[in-house]
C-alpha cells in the first residue's frame, strides 16, 4: 500500500462508517450490536491499515495541490494514527457490558466516537494552524456530547457545561494566537511560519512570540496542566467510565501529538523564552497533581488527578527539549506509549468492575477482589505498578527516558522533583493494590463481565509487562528496542 | 486604521472575557463567547485588508462556521440543563465540586 493512500483511506473510512452507522441507526434492521461491531470492524480495519505506514522513514505532503500542503503524513502521524485506533478499539472492546447496559449509549454515540477519532486522526497529520484547529474542535466538540451523554444524570451534564464553557473558552484564545503569528508571518502553515522565525531576529518578532504564548494556553488547558486544568477532576468524574478512559488514554495523546510537531517545527527556536515557563508548569503541575491525587476517596478520581501528573512528566521532557532534542522529543513519544496502555487499562478494570452502572468505584470496593477475582487484580495491580513507573513493566522504561533526557539537557533539579512525585506517587497507587489483595471482602459479590473484554484487559496486561522486560534475544515480539526505534524514527520522520 | 481595529478587538475579546467570568446567566455567558471569536473575526478581517491578502478572510470564514457548530452545541446544553435544574444559573451547577456528592 502506498503511503499517500493510507493516509486518505484511514480518515476515509472512518467518515464514511460514520455516515453510515448514522443513517443505518434511523433503519429497522438496527440493532445495538450490530452498531457495536460494525465500529469495532472499522476501527480494526483502520487500525491495520494504518498499522502499515509504521516502521520506514518518510513524509509526503498529501495532494499538495488540492490542500495546499496542509496535511503532511509522515512516520510521526502513522504512528499516533495508529495508536489512536488501537486506543478507541481498546476502550470500545473492554466497555462491552457497558454499551449493552445503559440505554442513553445509542448510535449516535458511535457515531460521535468514529468522529472524534476522525478529528484527532486529521490532528496529528495538520501541518498548518487552522486545519489543525478544525481538526481539534471536530475530535473535542465530538468528545463533549460523549461527556454529556448521559442526560438524566445530574452529575454528567453539568461536567457536559463545565468542559463544554472551558473548552470554548480556551479555543478562543488559539484563535488569537494564531491572529497574532498570521499578522506577522503572514502565513499559517507551520513550514513557512518556521522558515520565517530562523530568518528574523528574536526581538523583532514579538508578535510571534506572544501568539505562541496563547496557543500554548489552549494546550495546557487540553493536556489539563495545572494552571488551566481545574475542569480535569470534575469532567472525568461526571463522564460515563468508558468515556473518561477513552479523554485519558486517547484524547490527551492526540493534543500531546500536535504539541510535539509544534514544538519541534517552530517553538525550537524560542526555547530560551519559553523553558522558564515550562519548567514552572511542569513543577506547579506535578506538585498539585499529586496533591489532588492523594486525597481522592474514589479510585476513578484519584485516576484523573493522576493523569496530571503525568502530563507533568510529559512537560518536563518538552523543557529538555531545546537542548537535548532528539532524546527528549523520542522520550515523550516513548511516554505516551507507555502511559496509553496503562492508562486505558486500568480505567478499562474499573468500567468492566463497575459492570456499566454509574456508581463511582471507591477504594473499598476493591476490597478482597483478588480472592474472587485473581486474573482482574492482577491486572489492575500490574497497571499500577506500571503508572507508578515500578520497574519490568513498560511505565518504568518512560519515566527512565523522560528523567534521563532531563538530566542530559542540564535540569537535574527537574528530574529530582519527578522523581520525588513517582515516589508520592507510589502511596495513593500502592493504596489500590493494598486493598485488593490485604482486605477482607466486606460484601460478598461476584461480578461477571463478559470474556472478551476480560481478554482484552488481560492483553493489555501483557503488552505493558513486555514492554517492561521484552527484547528480541528472549521473543521476537516488538519490545522495548522496536518501541524505542519506533519514536527515533518518527522524531527523525520530521526533520531531526 | 488598522491600529483602531486592532484596539477595538481587543476590547471586545476584553470586553468577552470579563462577561464569561462575572456573568451567571449561561445564556449571556455563551454570547461572550461569541463575542470572543468574533473579537478575533474582526481583526483578521482588518488584518487582511491591510496586508491586501485575503487568506485571512477565508479563514474568518471557517471561524464563523466553527461559531456555528458551537452554538448548536450550547443550545443542546441549555435544553439539558434546563431539563434538569429548570434553571440557567450558573451557580447551581456545583455537585461535582463538592466533596460527600
Amino acid at each position: 500500500m502506498s503511503n499517500e493512500f493510507i493516509a486518505l483511506a484511514v480518515p476515509a473510512l472512518l467518515l464514511f462508517s460514520a455516515i453510515f452507522i448514522l443513517l443505518f441507526g434511523f433503519s429497522s434492521h438496527y440493532t445495538k450490536n450490530r452498531g457495536y461491531f460494525i465500529t469495532l470492524a472499522t476501527l480494526f480495519i483502520a487500525f491495520i491499515i494504518s498499522a502499515n505506514g509504521v516502521g520506514t522513514k518518510y513524509s509526503i505532503l498529501i495532494l499538495p495541490d488540492i490542500f495546499n500542503s496542509m496535511v503532511v503524513y509522515d512516520t510521526f502521524s502513522a504512528t499516533f494514527i495508529s495508536l489512536f485506533l488501537l486506543g478507541g478499539f481498546l476502550t470500545l472492546a473492554i466497555a462491552k457490558s457497558f454499551v449493552d447496559k445503559t440505554n442513553f449509549f445509542t448510535h449516535e454515540s458511535f457515531v460521535l466516537l468514529l468522529f472524534s477519532l476522525f478529528g484527532m486522526v486529521v490532528l496529528t497529520m495538520a501541518n498548518e494552524l487552522l486545519t489543525a484547529f478544525i481538526a481539534l474542535e471536530i475530535a473535542s466538540m465530538s468528545v463533549y456530547i460523549l461527556v454529556g451523554l448521559n442526560k438524566n444524570s445530574l452529575k454528567a451534564s453539568e461536567a457536559f457545561f463545565k468542559y463544554l464553557l472551558l473548552g470554548s473558552f480556551s479555543a478562543s484564545f488559539y484563535l488569537l494566537g494564531m491572529m497574532l503569528i498570521y499578522a506577522q508571518a503572514k502565513s499559517t502553515n507551520l513550514d513557512v511560519i518556521a522558515e520565517y522565525i530562523l530568518h528574523t531576529e528574536l526581538h523583532s518578532q514579538l508578535l510571534i512570540i506572544a501568539g505562541s504564548m496563547l496557543i500554548m494556553i489552549t494546550i495546557m488547558f487540553k493536556i489539563a496542566a495545572v494552571p488551566f486544568g481545574a475542569w480535569v477532576l470534575d469532567v472525568y468524574e461526571g463522564a460515563s467510565l468508558p468515556i473518561t478512559a477513552y479523554m485519558a488514554g486517547v484524547f490527551k495523546i492526540a493534543i500531546f501529538a500536535f504539541v510535539l510537531r509544534l514544538f519541534l517545527k517552530d517553538y525550537i527556536t524560542f526555547d530560551a523564552i519559553y523553558d522558564p515557563l515550562i519548567i514552572g508548569g511542569a513543577l506547579v503541575t506535578m506538585f498539585v497533581g499529586s496533591l489532588l491525587a492523594v486525597i481522592q476517596q474514589s479510585v476513578k478520581k484519584m485516576l484523573a488527578a493522576s493523569s496530571v501528573v503525568h502530563s507533568g512528566y510529559i512537560l518536563i521532557a518538552f523543557a529538555s527539549i531545546g537542548e537535548a532534542t532528539s532524546s527528549a522529543a523520542s522520550a515523550i513519544m516513548f511516554y505516551l506509549f507507555a502511559y496509553f496502555i496503562s492508562a486505558i487499562g486500568a480505567f478499562g478494570v474499573l468500567s468492566y468492575i463497575s459492570k456499566g452502572s454509574d456508581k463511582a468505584i471507591n477504594y473499598d470496593d476493591l476490597d478482597g477482589l483478588a480472592k474472587t477475582r485473581p486474573i482482574i487484580a492482577a491486572a489492575l495491580t500490574i497497571f499500577m505498578l506500571s503508572l507508578a513507573g515500578f520497574p519490568s513493566t513498560i511505565g518504568f522504561i518512560g519515566k527512565f527516558y523522560i528523567l534521563t533526557s532531563a538530566i542530559e539537557a542540564g535540569y537535574t533539579f527537574l528530574a529530582f522533583f519527578g522523581v520525588l512525585s513517582a515516589f508520592v506517587s507510589i502511596y495513593y497507587y500502592f493504596k489500590v493494590v493494598m486493598h485488593l489483595y490485604f482486605k477482607e471482602a466486606g460484601h460478598v459479590e461476584v461480578h461477571y463481565g463478559y470474556k472478551v473484554s476480560l481478554a482484552f484487559i488481560v492483553l493489555s496486561g501483557v503488552v505493558v509487562l513486555w514492554g517492561g522486560v521484552g527484547t528480541s534475544l528472549l521473543l521476537d515480539i516488538p519490545g522495548i528496542n522496536a518501541l524505542n526505534e519506533l519514536s527515533r524514527y518518527s522524531i527523525e520522520s520530521l526533520g531531526f | 486604521m488598522l491600529k483602531a481595529y486592532m484596539i477595538l478587538s481587543i476590547l471586545l475579546f476584553s470586553i468577552g472575557v470579563v462577561g464569561l467570568i462575572s456573568r451567571r446567566n449561561i445564556i449571556v455567558i455563551y454570547m461572550s463567547i461569541e463575542l470572543l471569536l468574533n473579537a478575533v473575526n474582526l481583526s483578521l478581517i482588518a488584518i487582511s485588508a491591510d496586508m491586501a491578502d485575503s487568506s485571512a478572510q477565508v479563514m474568518s470564514l471557517i471561524i464563523i462556521a466553527i461559531a456555528a457548530s458551537e452554538a448548536a452545541l450550547f443550545m443542546s446544553l441549555f435544553v439539558v440543563l434546563f431539563r434538569n435544574r429548570a434553571s440557567l444559573d450558573a451557580n447551581l451547577f456545583d455537585i461535582l465540586g463538592n466533596k460527600h456528592a
